[in-house]
């Protein structure tokens, strides 16, 4: 299931979508606060173009591209985001996530300043999301492998 | 007119209910497959039809794009996997 193939309908396919997965899923964390959507939302669809580069590309191409241990430093990167604006908000004065203690060092009015915080956290809560998909997929697909053979992996 | 799409989102649905037979009790696991996709298909349009019924167009266009695009993926992935397990004879 995960050997890389030689359809070339469905290569080209999913060379030729995969930008547009990527634009749309920053379409969606960008304008999550104003329409449906958000970072989890736009995890879940990025992480949707890897499952696309899996199994049109294989298992081997996708991880030279992004190995799980690369993965796991960015869903830590993701958590941090959105536990760093948190706490700076409260080490600002204010409480924990209250974006609109932001605006002293942003240099915007608090109404800007909020926007502009819910926008950072929603970055992290993506970037954590599409991490642990990522994850998430790799280990049901290489179920019954350990992850250590990656040479053989099939 | 908005009655219109109403019996058309209605009728969308007995269809899905057609396809939801043939993807369950389908004899083969091709027909339950093209019966999985098709109620995607359907169920994109119902979505498209609640926007305009509810006249908020530009959000449901939003979460139907979306969900045709894990409908591909997913049709996608269904392929390769009857593929590789050798249930049907390409």
């Amino acid at each position: 299931m995960t050997r890389a193939s030689d359809d070339v309908i469905i290569k080209a396919l999913a060379r030729l979508l995969m930008p547009f997965i990527v634009a749309y899923a920053l379409y969606v964390v960008m304008h999550g606060h104003h329409s449906p959507g958000g970072g989890f939302q736009g995890g879940v669809i990025l992480a949707a173009g890897f499952v696309l580069l899996v199994v049109t590309h294989g298992l081997e191409q996708t991880r030279k591209r992004m190995s799980e241990k690369l993965a796991g430093v960015i869903s830590s990167i993701g958590v941090f985001i959105y536990g760093g604006i948190g706490a700076l908000c409260l080490i600002l004065g204010g409480n924990y996530l209250d974006y609109g203690k932001l605006s002293k060092i942003l240099l915007v009015t608090p109404a800007e300043a909020r926007s502009l915080g819910i926008l950072g956290v929603e970055i992290g809560v993506a970037l954590a999301v599409m991490a642990v998909m990522y994850i998430i997929f790799f280990a049901i697909f290489t179920a019954g492998e350990s992850p250590e053979d990656d040479g053989r992996a099939e | 007119m908005t009655q219109f799409f109403l019996f058309v989102g209605v009728g969308m649905c007995a269809l899905v209910l057609l396809c939801l037979y043939r993807a369950t009790y389908g004899p083969t696991v091709l027909n339950r497959a093209a019966g999985i996709s098709a109620i995607g298909t359907k169920t994109l349009i119902i979505l498209l039809l609640m926007g305009v019924i509810y006249d908020r167009i530009d959000m449901f266009i939003d979460i139907s794009m979306v969900y045709a695009l894990l409908n591909f993926i997913g049709c996608v992935v269904l392929a390769k996997y009857l593929e590789t397990t050798g249930e049907v004879s390409c």
